[in-house]
């Protein structure tokens, strides 16, 4: 089976609030000088896809879109991880891209890429939180598609999903090839690269390709919004710590409450 | 000159410390109250990779660099000083020597299982009558019936219970002094060595410290590590290796003491104030960061000369002679700023005060670490 | 042939809420806007389910009716869907956000080419045809203002971020559509509906008690249901709890779970990362609980307790009691 696994780079989003900033040019998060990491749930997804490489013996590469010199750090991760290849799309303008563009680029990618069987990615991306590239991707791809899902298993040609839903599960068998996006799960945590794969990500293979290598997408898909705005609100709450033993503490905060009139 | 870590550094320096962070903190205190080895976390630190990091991959190991093993140290040690010596000792003290002294089978044999956390290796030097008069040990092996012959008594053996491997000193030749003895490679299986003494210590309470007793202690030959007479050399060639992970163990405990007297000053109210804002706090904070990063750089230069296979004894000794200090002040300095909480043992800097004062006597206590400076300052008298 | 669409579901199970909702959003598109529906579903609930979005303001409503149509299968609604928007070809699509949602807005927007805005909170149409929407960002640090231009425009919207309307009928009819579905054809099918024990109400209830991964345990929140009790709450809990399977999933607050708006919302053994944070800030008190007292919850937190919840919260359901008059 071949998987492909799509990686965005975000800035670290437990950043502390005082760090958080919004570039009024490009009406996005500033990067420079934060911590970068892989998306929450794109971890979730590589770890879904390295261990149907351990379970049945697939090829898993790493696919992502960045400034090429931003991206090194993640995409030594996931091959430190046991991602077999890397695939870097630079694009220097990625950090301002939404999804509608992402999910054309990360097609074009994929095509020259060549088969594919399941595309994993995360269910929404830590930071603009759009939940559209996997919708879009399979669309594109005439591929399947399930979202949210938490559990994969490959079983004679299909895959058995389980789907999370806003009320419990679905189990659902889907037909390759399949674009499936991936929620978070025990089962799915992130595994800590070993010390020695670490070193061997340097001898896998990383290509990289820029924008114009790639083929133009169709000019079929979803259109692509304006963003107009982004606003950050302030925030005036300072926290009141309530001091003492728990019983003085519970005493305090009842008493807050009454006032509040919560009680 | 570049002072950064490579990418390969930074990426095992941020795994290392994720899994410290993880699997290590959430049992530091207890492990050290309630000693006991702590054989899950060995266990998956030894998946990892983390018992055999500078054991090349064609052996089973991580294949580090000096350098990348320092950082690995610093991260285990700052969650936990006893967890990270058992660590450290596998690596440093059994692992290196079979590397470096080793024929080609018994690096085949014995490094895959260190390397794997299949067994677990220790280091028996010190003797009642030979601490820091290491050369003048006594324990004997004599060549009879085809076969060597151990007897003797090795003492503060650190991995001494759970330890399959043995790197055992011994006086092979009728010379007194460095140039009679011998190193050898001995399995717990082997007949005649046995686990004496069991000590209960002032910190690094989860790692075990006992004496290991030879009598009539059967090795074949093929387990002589070195040549003949070399043992004084292997063992020198490994506590330069050994000094430079005990170094990086300081680091980590002074790191935790800098760390946590940080955070207890942000949130510690008296007289009105977070205490941070009193300049004797401040200063004290200072103080700690600048004598870690000195610490640091002395022992990121210690590990770089090693690995490019250049003489590097005084260097190691500078490293573990000012980390250590630095460690078992910062402690000190730390219990202090926390006050009577600092006593307590809920709160962890209690554990890095006695926890530091080792780093200041095993491998080459202090004063050896000033004699072997000197030595190479002024020759040797 | 209306302006606006909405997609109401009704899959083997009464009308879905967000449906409703969703009427709501069409009327923010202008005092004038009518809204038609594409009903889809199957099984008991359905027969009222068209009358119910006649009463609250549907004008004509497209009935699909078919076995196929029923929890979680996607691929079945897509297709009922299209067919619809084929013929109608209203000029904006509005799609509830929630686990069917998410998969269709995309997915029709891609086929029809047009312009795509999710996961809104707030929707209004400018002079000059464009459509404009706003939603949050960065777990909820941020709100980003997005506009659609003229054509069709495909917009999710967040489950609950509209209050479903009052009833007022307008003219209209209920039409039934014949949909071609063949189940065994579609690329994904569902095989099993597991349906967790609800947490009722978490999104209505007017205090919230949420617990996280300083619980230690699934025993802890033994008594933080009983502290939801007293105060007459519910309880939710952050993303670490659900992942690990100690309570159901429709009990996870935050951006990947539900958004709530208490009046009153205690977090305990919560660290408060920011994926947690975005479902609860529209709180109007926070008070948290943790040993940690660096804890980024404490940054959005009004009260705090720093201490240890085995010994607080006892303490607090005493005080409680003892204010309640027991």
């Amino acid at each position: 089976m071949e998987i492909i696994v799509c990686l965005k780079q975000v800035v670290d989003p437990e950043l502390p609030a005082r760090d958080f900033a919004i570039d009024p040019a490009t009406l996005r998060q500033i990067r420079e000088g934060r911590p970068l990491v892989i998306s929450t749930y794109d971890e979730n997804a590589l770890e879904a896809a390295l261990q149907l490489k351990d379970q049945s013996g697939a090829k898993v590469t790493a696919l992502t879109i960045g400034p090429g010199a931003a991206v090194g750090d993640a995409v030594r991760l996931a091959l430190a991880m046991g991602a077999d290849e890397a695939v870097v799309v630079d694009e220097p303008r990625a950090p301002e891209l939404l999804g509608v563009e992402k999910a054309a680029l990360l097609e074009c990618a994929i095509r020259r890429i060549g088969h594919v069987d399941l595309v994993l990615l995360g269910c929404e991306s830590a930071d603009w939180v759009e939940r559209v590239v996997g919708p879009l991707l399979a669309e594109a791809l005439g591929a399947a598609c399930v979202t949210f899902v938490s559990r994969i298993a490959a079983a004679d040609g299909q895959l058995l999903v389980r789907r999370t839903a806003d009320d419990g599960f679905h189990h659902l068998e889907v037909r390759p090839p399949a674009v499936l996006t991936v929620t978070s799960d025990e089962a799915i945590r992130p595994r800590l690269p070993k010390v020695k794969d670490i070193m061997g990500a340097r001898r896998k293979l990383v290509q990289t390709w820029a924008r114009a290598d790639l083929d133009a997408p169709g000019g079929r898909g979803a259109r692509a919004v304006e963003v107009r705005d982004v606003s950050v609100p302030a925030r005036t709450a300072r926290c009141e710590f309530l001091p003492g033993e728990p019983a003085e503490q519970a005493a305090a905060l009842v008493q807050r409450l009454r006032d509040l009139k919560l009680l | 000159m570049n002072f950064d870590l490579s990418e390969e550094h930074r990426l095992i320096q941020t795994t290392v410390r994720e899994f410290a962070a993880k699997v290590i903190q959430p049992v530091a205190a207890e492990l050290d109250h309630a000693p006991r080895f702590p054989a899950e976390v060995i266990a998956r630190a030894a998946e990892l990779g983390l018992l055999g990091l500078v054991v090349p991959e064609a052996y089973g190991g991580a294949g580090l660099d000096g350098l990348a093993y320092v950082v690995a140290q610093e991260e285990l040690a700052r969650a936990s000083a006893g967890v990270q010596t058992i660590i450290t000792v596998n690596n440093s003290l059994v692992c290196d020597p079979i590397l470096r002294f080793g024929r080609e089978e018994q690096k085949r044999f014995y490094l895959p299982r260190l390397a794997r956390g299949e067994w677990l290796g220790c280091y028996c030097l010190t003797e009642p009558e030979a601490g820091s008069d290491a050369m003048a040990l006594r324990t004997r092996a004599e060549w009879r019936d085809g076969t060597w012959v151990l007897n003797g008594q090795k003492i503060f053996v650190t991995n001494g219970v759970e330890a399959r491997v043995c790197i055992v000193y011994a006086r092979t030749e009728a010379i007194p002094g460095a140039r009679g003895l011998s190193a050898f490679i001995v399995e717990k299986t082997h007949p005649g060595i046995r686990v004496g003494r069991v000590e209960k210590k002032l910190g690094i309470t989860c790692s075990s410290t006992a004496e290991i007793v030879l009598d009539e202690c059967r090795v074949p030959a093929e387990n002589l590590l070195g040549e003949r007479g070399q043992g004084a050399a292997v063992a020198l060639s490994t506590l330069d290796g050994g000094r430079i992970g005990i170094a990086a163990q300081a680091l980590g405990i002074a790191r935790a003491c800098l760390e946590e007297s940080a955070s207890y000053a942000q949130q510690r109210v008296q007289f009105g104030r977070p205490i941070k804002a009193f300049q004797a706090v401040q200063w004290a904070l200072a103080d700690m960061a600048t004598r870690i990063e000195a610490a640091r750089l002395l022992t990121y230069r210690a590990a770089w000369l090693r690995d490019r296979g250049e003489r590097c004894a005084a260097e190691a000794a500078m490293a573990k002679l000012v980390a250590s200090e630095t460690a078992m002040w910062a402690a000190h300095r730390a219990v202090q700023l926390f006050g009577g909480y600092g006593y307590i043992q809920e709160y962890p800097v209690e554990r890095y005060f006695r926890d530091a004062k080792i780093t200041e006597i095993y491998e080459g206590t202090s004063e050896i670490q000033r004699l072997v400076i000197s030595r190479q300052l002024l020759g040797w008298h | 042939m209306g302006e606006v669409l909405i997609v109401a579901t009704a899959l083997d199970g009464p009308l879905a809420r967000t449906s409703l909702e969703l009427l709501a959003a069409a009327r923010a598109l202008g005092p004038g806007a009518e809204a038609d529906a594409v009903l889809v579903g199957h099984g008991p609930g359905f027969a009222g389910a068209a009358e119910t979005l006649r009463r609250h303001g549907a004008a004509a409503v497209f009935r699909c009716d078919h076995p196929a149509l029923t929890a979680g299968q996607t691929d079945a609604v897509l297709a009922a869907v299209e067919q619809v928007l084929r013929v109608q070809q209203p000029r904006v699509l509005l799609v509830s956000a929630d686990t069917i949602g998410r998969e269709l807005a995309p997915r029709l927007a891609y086929r029809l080419g047009a312009a795509l805005l999710t996961e809104c909170v707030e929707v209004s149409a400018v002079e000059g045809g464009g459509i404009v929407a706003r939603r949050q960002i960065y777990g909820g640090r941020a709100l980003a203002t997005l506009a659609a231009g003229n054509g069709p425009v495909v917009i999710s919207v967040k489950p609950h971020a509209f209050e479903v309307p009052e009833p007022a009928a307008v003219a209209g009819k209920v039409e039934d559509v014949a949909v071609d579905i063949d189940p065994a054809a579609l690329p994904a099918r569902v095989r099993e509906v597991v349906r967790e024990q609800a947490e009722v109400g978490l999104e209505e209830a007017p205090v919230v008690v949420g617990g996280g991964r300083g619980l230690g345990s699934v025993e802890g929140f033994t008594m933080l249901t009983q502290l939801a009790s007293l105060l007459g709450g519910a309880v939710g809990a952050s993303r670490p709890p659900t992942d690990a399977g100690w309570v159901p999933v429709s009990w996870q607050i935050g951006q990947t779970g539900k958004t709530i708006r208490p009046a009153l919302y205690i977090a305990v053994g919560i660290s408060g990362a920011t994926q947690h944070v975005a479902g609860v800030t529209g709180s109007r008190t926070i008070v948290a609980i943790n040993r940690d007292p660096e804890a980024p919850i404490f940054s959005v937190a009004h009260l705090g307790i720093v201490g240890d919840y085995r010994e607080v919260i006892p303490a607090i359901i005493n005080k409680v009691k003892e204010a309640q008059g027991g």
